[in-house]
């Protein structure tokens, strides 16, 4: 009867919980997206959702807490260029929200360099058609995510890992290691011995397990829809594809001879498919450089699309409300049972991209160290 | 489009935060957690197959006490029916011995009275012969006390001779 009532409560408080991450979710949406929208030419409040979601998917160079009334709070985060030999370093306040140039410097507002820092004329509005590479090294809000989540990861496992130098070894696991034990184990077990069989497991257990917890954190982080959260990281092409070169290059860095062999003389085939024209050394090259590129494509899109899915509802409400505000009034509830749902399959999709991209990176690693010529 | 465009920046940034959580992870975190982990598993692997082991050497153990018993049962056995043998043995040779003393004996007894007996006879004998002669030397001089009596008698035993 105890357990039940607790369960209860528990069940109830997950709700509760959700619910307002949903709610929160919903916030900074609201009144500053629709306010900008409008434009400044007095057109009548429209929402624009497709505008909407790509920025709140996007990188940025601010941090957008919430708003109160009219006023934005944001976090102004440094801009660090490199243009023609020259830095420049300024804090974002300086392009007022993407609204103004500052030092020949603007962010796109369109066109594949959106929401990035791009050379502009004399006017401050038009992006100068003869300039040369900006390179951008800004600490931008997905870079703080980064910083925040490694601090975190560090922060956590070095103190696990200070609990277990010395400890007694049959001792139950307490606290932190009691919940992050079975976690380790799997990665051991369901994953590293599984993929690359229990010999040669060892070598990469530290990349293995870096990476998996490193998405599984951030993916729980851009759930979390404020500060420090709500950045979308692992939904990020650029993060998404240092991952992928990590487990690109643990790969061959421990590919042992045999790897080598079947990539550029693959033994037990006619020698017409390998000279003079290299046939198959060139489909295998590119079979390991597609590996990491659907790795890389997988996480990304994955993370992406659950945030659109998730801003796309939410936007529902607004889209609605623009119409006709009952019928906005009418649809929230419904969002929310949806948002509700969403955001638990979104900690499922959390651990599973972990899991499947650690998976597939012990996949890789395995067939880089093959037992012999077979 | 824009969406699919990396980022120099965030890749620097990304490449140096990932790289730095992986080296110090991999000496301050799994380093240790690991090592517990696979020493553990470790000692219990051993600790099982020492379970297995000494399951193992009980039954062996358990199959060398019944053999040992049935041993020491079998022995046991032979040595008691060769104890009563043994003893029956000794016992029949015991026997033996005595009839053969108390044969030896009552041979020495019988030799024993034979010649008490002879003794006896001879004393009796001598004893017999003197008295007889006292009887006789006293019955003769009785007799010869009466003459016509004793010629008569001769007379007699001529008549009786003459007769034959």
């Amino acid at each position: 009867m105890q357990r039940s009532k607790s369960l209860t409560y528990k069940a109830l408080f997950t709700l509760v919980l959700t619910a307002l991450i949903c709610i929160g979710c919903s916030l900074p949406l609201s009144a500053a997206d629709t306010i900008k929208s409008t434009g400044s030419n007095g057109e009548p409040p429209s929402f624009n959702a497709r505008k909407v979601i790509v920025d709140h998917v996007l990188d940025s160079y601010e941090w957008h807490l919430f708003d109160i009334g009219d006023r934005e709070f944001s976090i102004h985060l440094p801009v660090i260029l490199f243009y023609e030999g020259r830095l420049s370093i300024f804090s974002s306040r300086r392009f007022d929200h993407g609204y103004s140039a500052y030092k020949g410097f603007r962010v796109a507002t369109d066109g594949p360099k959106k929401g990035r820092a791009i050379r502009v004329l004399e006017d401050g509005v038009t992006p100068d058609p003869h300039a040369s590479a900006v390179y951008d090294f800004s600490i931008t809000k997905n870079v703080v995510a980064v910083f925040v989540a490694s601090a975190l990861l560090c922060l956590l496992f070095v103190s696990i890992g200070k609990r277990y130098r010395g400890a007694d070894i049959y001792a139950t696991p307490k606290g932190l290691p009691l919940f992050f034990e079975p976690l380790i184990l799997f990665v051991r077990d369901q994953i590293a011995i599984l993929a690359i069989g229990p010999e040669k497991y060892k070598q990469f257990m530290p990349y293995l397990l870096t990476v998996f917890f490193f998405i599984f954190l951030n993916n729980l982080l851009g759930l979390v829809p404020f500060f420090p959260g709500g950045a979308n990281v692992t939904g990020n092409i650029s993060v998404t594809f240092v991952l992928a070169m990590f487990t690109f290059g643990t790969t061959h860095w421990y590919a042992n001879k045999t790897y080598w062999k079947h990539m550029f003389n693959m033994p037990g085939v006619p020698m017409f498919l390998k000279f003079p024209v290299p046939i198959l050394p060139v489909i295998e090259i590119a079979g390991a450089l597609i590996k990491p590129f659907v790795l890389m494509i997988r996480l990304f899109a994955n993370i992406t699309a659950g945030h659109m899915v998730i801003l796309s509802l939410t936007s529902l409400v607004f889209v609605l409300g623009s119409v006709s505000i009952l019928l906005g009034y009418a649809i929230s509830p419904i969002t929310v049972v949806f948002l509700i749902f969403l955001n638990f399959l979104k900690i499922l999709v959390a651990f599973l991209q972990a899991y499947i991209f650690t998976l597939f990176s012990a996949f890789f690693f395995g067939m880089a160290v093959p037992k012999a010529d077979h | 489009m824009e969406l699919l465009m990396p980022g120099l920046g965030l890749i620097f940034w990304m490449t140096v935060s990932f790289g730095f959580v992986l080296l110090i992870l991999k000496k301050y975190a799994w380093k240790p957690i690991l090592n517990v982990l696979n020493q553990r598993e470790k000692k219990l692997a051993k600790a099982f197959s020492d379970a297995k082991r000494i399951e193992y050497e009980m039954s062996q153990l358990a199959v060398l006490k019944t053999d040992k018993v049935a041993e020491a049962e079998k022995l046991y056995e032979e040595i008691t029916e060769k104890a009563h043998a043994e003893g029956e043995r000794i016992i029949e040779s015991a026997k033996e011995k005595a009839r053969e003393e108390a044969r030896i004996i009552s041979e020495k007894t019988d030799e024993m009275i034979n010649k008490y007996k002879k003794e006896a006879m001879m004393e009796i004998r001598s004893q017999l012969s003197a008295l007889s002669l006292d009887i006789a030397e006293k019955v003769l001089n009785e007799e010869f006390s009466d003459r016509e009596r004793n010629t008569r008698y001769i007379h007699k035993l001529l008549e009786e001779v003459a007769a034959n």
